[in-house]
């Protein structure tokens, strides 16, 4: 009778440490998949902000922005100045330089009025091994200081991000 | 039923309870908003849409700008553009291109409205009709630019207005 009792309560035992050891499981996994989403959402918050100082530099960079009398002018393109940046920027020996500031983007500009024409294309390098894309495009005026007229362009850029 | 089958049953009821609890916490407490390159392109489009297409000039009328074409047509000086269109048809039609190939290329809807009576409390005109009105006011969340013109006598205000 007495080894019938302790073999029970030995059950007893088992049962409330194989209940512990499967709440103790349950939340390892409950933590892991926080700490992992909370990793995620981290990666993705930092790809996102990496795409938004890209756009950033595009729209203030010293070698298509407007100027007058020095002063730079926010949100306009030159578009004398243009012409040569692309030549510049796609040089072999300023590719590790814009590289440094453009990553793995392709930056294009795309005139939308008076008319509508294909995309030039200012930079390109892209990767196969990415996680994210991010396309952003930015309404700026195509100043010709020649004739003084503005167009209304759009800067559409596509980051890539690992 | 007996009392240890009562107690296991409420003791299932509150796992059950802290169960749900738990997945509740996770899907709406632990995920955080990851939109930050959303709140930053969507904050920035209306203004600078808006500021580059007043700034945009206009071929068929004098090279022009949208501002200079907006002066005219709230003051009626009666300017007729080399294609035949009067100022006010003229930055319809060209606020309309402009428009389509940037906020309805993402399938976005907007309203773009110039007044020469703008009631700011209201974001809307009032009592003149409307010199300029493309698209319907967003009846959710939106992103908007207003820009005062200023004209003699008075100031006309342009409001671009995106809905999210």
């Amino acid at each position: 009778m007495n080894n019938r009792k302790a073999q029970i309560q030995i059950f007893e035992t088992i049962a409330v440490l194989v209940v512990f050891f499967m709440l103790l499981g349950i939340g390892f996994i409950f933590y892991t998949k926080v700490i992992s989403s909370n990793i995620e959402s981290d990666t993705a918050e930092i790809s996102q902000s990496k795409s938004i100082s890209i756009a950033q530099r595009v729209m203030f960079l010293p070698e298509i922005q407007c100027s007058e009398d020095s002063v730079p002018k926010e949100n306009c393109i030159d578009t004398l100045k243009l012409d040569s940046a692309i030549s510049v920027i796609n040089k072999p020996e300023n590719s590790l330089y814009y590289y440094d500031l453009f990553e793995f983007s392709d930056i294009s500009i795309k005139e939308i009025y008076p008319s509508s024409g294909a995309a030039i294309q200012l930079y390109s390098k892209f990767t196969t091994d990415y996680k994210n894309k991010f396309q952003t495009n930015i309404p700026v005026a195509l100043y010709d200081p020649k004739t003084k007229i503005n167009k209304f362009g759009l800067i559409s850029i596509t980051t890539q991000t690992k | 039923m007996k009392k240890a089958q009562t107690e296991i049953l409420g003791l299932a009821i509150v796992v059950v309870l802290v169960i749900i609890g738990t997945i509740l916490v996770v899907k709406f407490g632990f995920t955080k908003s990851t939109n930050v390159r959303n709140d930053f392109t969507s904050s920035q489009e209306a203004s600078n849409i808006l500021n580059t297409f007043l700034k945009t000039s206009a071929p068929d009328c004098s090279q022009l700008t949208m501002t200079e074409l907006l002066q005219d047509c709230a003051q009626g000086t009666g300017l007729v553009c080399s294609n035949g269109e009067d100022s006010c048809s003229f930055v319809k039609s060209a606020a309309t291109a402009i428009l389509s190939g940037t906020i309805g290329a993402e399938k976005k809807k907007y309203e773009f409205l110039a007044c020469s009576n703008f009631n700011m409390k209201e974001i809307k005109c009032y009592d003149t009709p409307p010199l300029v009105e493309i698209g319907q006011s967003c009846p959710g969340q939106k992103k908007l630019k207003i820009f005062p013109i200023p004209i003699n006598p008075g100031t006309i205000y342009v409001k671009l207005e995106i809905c999210n």
